[in-house]
């Protein structure tokens, strides 16, 4: 027989008129290999059906299923309950607007940062669709691969005192999107411009450095070399400086 | 994130360079100012090897007009970095409680670590005016001077029976230890920001020389109550 475990899970719906917010218990059997997102449709179906929380693909793609487990954000669905106390609590990120229970919605958070950044390749190419396209650099393709890796599950967003101090703060997920377009060479934006997407405090000068986005990345991208890299770019782009030599 | 924020960045484009610039200079600041405290402890920490080296430092850095320089100069960082670098801290009540909640939900060592930065930053301000005030009212700095200062309420005092008080003890001990902490750990953030080292073995290597510097300091204060306890090395028994 499995480990008891007990969930203690915020509880509050928004839509639901007079509803407070508050912790509730669930008691539920361990099983082996269960994960988070496992225990909780457990939950759903045989405790209490008025749970809501969000999952889609449950193999860490999708990053829809981050919350607090235990207080710190992390992807329900690659979190395994055999490595969480018996009791444990489940919050919903901060920062983002909540929908109920365990679900917010990043969704408009997202939309509003792939705006601002211009969260795209800008480029006075015309496209051909019958020619073949241009090869990349695998040594390129890699470095863009890594920051490419981001799920958007907001985990870095809600551990960041200053995300959730400031709501123009774009957090490390922000400025790894930029610094992915500023290594693309297909990419034709000069660094002023670049300057101009997260060269203020909203960006990589907002950033306190705590470090929280590293040590708790679902994905485990190098935000700290991600975030410092940016931040010497925008620099050196602000003052109009150049290293030549000089890897920034 | 507001629509107004997204609209005022494609509408208005240009950001200027204030907040580069003031990021900037508050990471200077901050070097110059980690810089001048390990220097300054060093300098200190003469006095273990002998009182007469102290001295001549000492009467160096006056004769020079280092002294009479450089401290109108630190001070004048120190108000700058007051200033760039408060601006960062969570002050309002609604960000205090934000923070609060988040570091003490995470347990997350370096958010903790900074919280503990703003709380020695405080420390730090009052207790080096304090300081400052002490130091330019006994000028000029001198191995015997400096042991009477420290030593004065209690140390000296060789019957421990006695007890008064070690007030300059326990502030520098106190001061010490903040400084070192609030320096520190603040270099460790500025090349966490800027610098191109993983942070684990960056934070070691300064928590170490961090080690080294509190020892110093302390060595110091030890050797000055042992200064002003005797009449040989030109000590004064209050
Ligand atoms: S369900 Fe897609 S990341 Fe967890």
């Amino acid at each position: 027989m499995g480990r008891q475990i007990t969930i203690s899970c915020f509880r509050f719906n928004p839509n639901i008129p007079g509803d407070k917010p508050r912790m509730q218990d669930y008691k539920l059997e361990e099983y082996e290999g269960m994960t988070l997102f496992i225990a909780l449709n457990d939950i759903r179906e045989k405790l209490d059906p008025t749970l809501v929380f969000d999952f889609v693909c449950r193999a860490a793609i999708c990053g829809s299923c981050a919350m607090l487990i235990n207080g710190r954000p992390r992807l329900a669905c690659k979190t395994m309950t055999r490595n969480l106390p018996s009791h444990f609590t489940v919050m919903p990120l901060p920062v983002f607007k909540l929908i109920g229970d365990l679900s917010v919605d990043t969704g408009k958070w997202f939309r509003d940062l792939q705006m601002r950044t211009e969260a795209w390749i800008h480029t006075t190419k015309k496209f051909d669709f019958n020619a073949l396209e241009v090869r990349m650099d695998n040594k390129i393709a890699e470095e863009i691969y890594e920051p490419e890796r981001c799920v958007e599950c907001g985990c870095c967003v809600a551990c960041c005192i200053t995300a959730n101090i400031r709501d123009d703060f774009m957090g490390a997920t922000g400025i790894n999107r930029v610094c992915r377009f500023i290594i693309d060479p297909r990419d034709e934006r000069a660094d002023a411009e670049y300057f101009e997407v997260v060269g203020d405090e909203g960006g990589t000068f907002g950033c306190v450095g705590l470090m929280a986005c590293d040590d708790m990345c679902p994905m485990e991208l190098p935000l700290q070399e991600n975030l410092a890299f940016v931040r010497r770019k925008m620099a050196g782009a602000g003052l109009k400086l150049t290293f030549p030599g000089i890897k920034l | 994130m507001e629509l107004a924020k997204n609209l005022n960045a494609s509408v208005n484009k240009s950001f200027g360079k204030t907040d580069l610039l003031v990021d900037l200079a508050q990471s200077i600041s901050g070097v110059i100012l980690i810089g001048f405290l390990w220097m300054h402890m060093l300098f200190v920490a003469t006095i273990v090897v002998s009182p007469e080296l102290f001295d001549a430092l000492s009467e160096g850095l006056d004769k020079y007009y280092l002294a009479q320089f450089g401290i109108p100069a630190t001070i004048l960082v120190i108000i700058i970095h007051i200033f760039l670098a408060g601006r960062r801290a969570p002050l309002r009540l609604r960000d205090l409680r934000i923070t609060y909640r988040m570091a003490s939900l995470m347990k997350h060592y370096d958010t903790w670590v900074w919280v503990g930065q703003v709380i020695t930053a405080l420390g730090v301000g009052i207790m080096a005016s304090m300081h400052l005030w002490t130091i330019l009212t006994h000028w000029p700095l001198r191995a015997a001077t400096s042991a009477a200062r420290v030593a004065s309420n209690g140390p000296a005092d060789i019957t421990w029976g006695s007890f008064t008080f070690p007030y300059y003890v326990v502030f520098y001990v106190i001061f010490l230890i903040f400084g070192e902490y609030h320096g520190g750990f603040g270099l460790y953030r500025i090349l966490v920001k800027w610098g191109w080292w993983e942070r684990h073995t960056m934070g070691w290597v300064l928590k170490g020389i961090t080690v080294i510097i509190v020892v110093l300091g302390l060595t110091a204060l030890y050797t000055f109550t042992k200064i002003a306890a005797n009449p040989a090395l030109g000590g004064a028994i209050h």
